[in-house]
């Protein structure tokens, strides 16, 4: 349970200061082509402890995930498991691309941030997470 | 891996999710997205990116399938099911910072979230269903 804990604090650590250089300061420019789609500065700040919710949800389902299923095979298990999830995430994004007005070239460049975002996360909860020794009869 | 029977599950899993997809998102929930119109295209825009609509629900059907084909050990839907509902989590925290930054409702906000849950947990069932169970008679 503390190295749970301990994989699940580290993560979501990397996953905020991710997103806020991914889309905040790199992508920018990017976003204020489409201003009609976002909420003003002063208003996202009003919403600010939903996007702290949002990331700690995903990385708290993340390392559960990983703990059910993938648990023992270090940092390659969990980058492996870091792939997998941005595949779906792609398709989400892909999803929402079909129905909302943003540029195509913003689908690309979130769907590399976010393959960075999920491999270096699967590395952090697979270096940390490790299963409890079997408990001898 | 049971590749005929993988392929199977992942037909019948995109054929579900698509179809949900169609009515949860598309009928039940569009008089709440029209609340807010600036966010989405316009049909006949719609319609020029209908393949990227059909392709993402086959990227994530392909991924659910996989996951419960390799990484549910006591197999079946129930263990499936539980996969899809920690999937969807993931996805629900997805939509949680998408309301932070997007003038989306609150009524869009939970029908979104329900809709990832009740998509996710019965795919991952249908998914359980159909391969692990042949898997186990198999073995």
């Amino acid at each position: 349970m503390k190295r749970f804990i301990l994989a699940f604090i580290a993560a979501y650590i990397f996953l905020f200061l991710w997103g806020w250089l991914l889309n905040g300061v790199l992508l920018k420019d990017v976003y204020a082509q489409t201003p009609n789609l976002w909420r003003t500065q002063t208003e996202m700040l009003g919403f600010f402890h939903w996007i702290l919710i949002g990331q700690a949800l995903i990385v708290l389902a993340f390392v559960m995930i990983y703990a059910s299923g993938f648990a023992g095979g270090g940092a390659i298990a969990g980058i492996r498991l870091g792939i997998l999830f941005e595949i779906a995430a792609i398709g989400m994004r892909m999803g929402v691309y079909a129905v909302q007005p943003f540029p195509g070239k913003l689908l690309v460049y979130a769907s590399i941030g976010g393959l960075i975002e999920m491999v270096i996360t699967g590395a952090i909860v697979g270096a940390i997470y490790k299963p409890a020794p079997a408990r001898m009869p | 891996m049971n590749w005929k029977k993988f392929f199977i599950a992942f037909i019948a899993a995109f054929g579900f999710i698509f179809l949900f997809g169609f009515l949860w998102y598309g009928k039940l929930m569009h008089g709440a997205h029209q609340e807010v119109p600036v966010l989405w295209r316009t049909e006949a825009d719609f319609g020029n990116h209908f393949s990227a609509l059909v392709f993402g629900h086959i990227v994530m059907a392909f991924f659910l399938t996989l996951a419960c084909a390799r990484f549910v050990p006591a197999g079946g839907a129930g263990g499936c099911a539980t996969l899809g509902i920690l999937v969807a989590l993931i996805y629900a925290g997805a939509d949680l910072i998408t309301f932070a930054v997007q003038p989306l409702t609150t009524k869009i906000l939970c029908g979104w979230i329900a809709g990832d849950l009740i998509q996710f947990a019965i795919a991952g069932a249908i998914i359980g269903g159909l391969y692990k169970s042949d898997s186990r008679s198999t073995a």
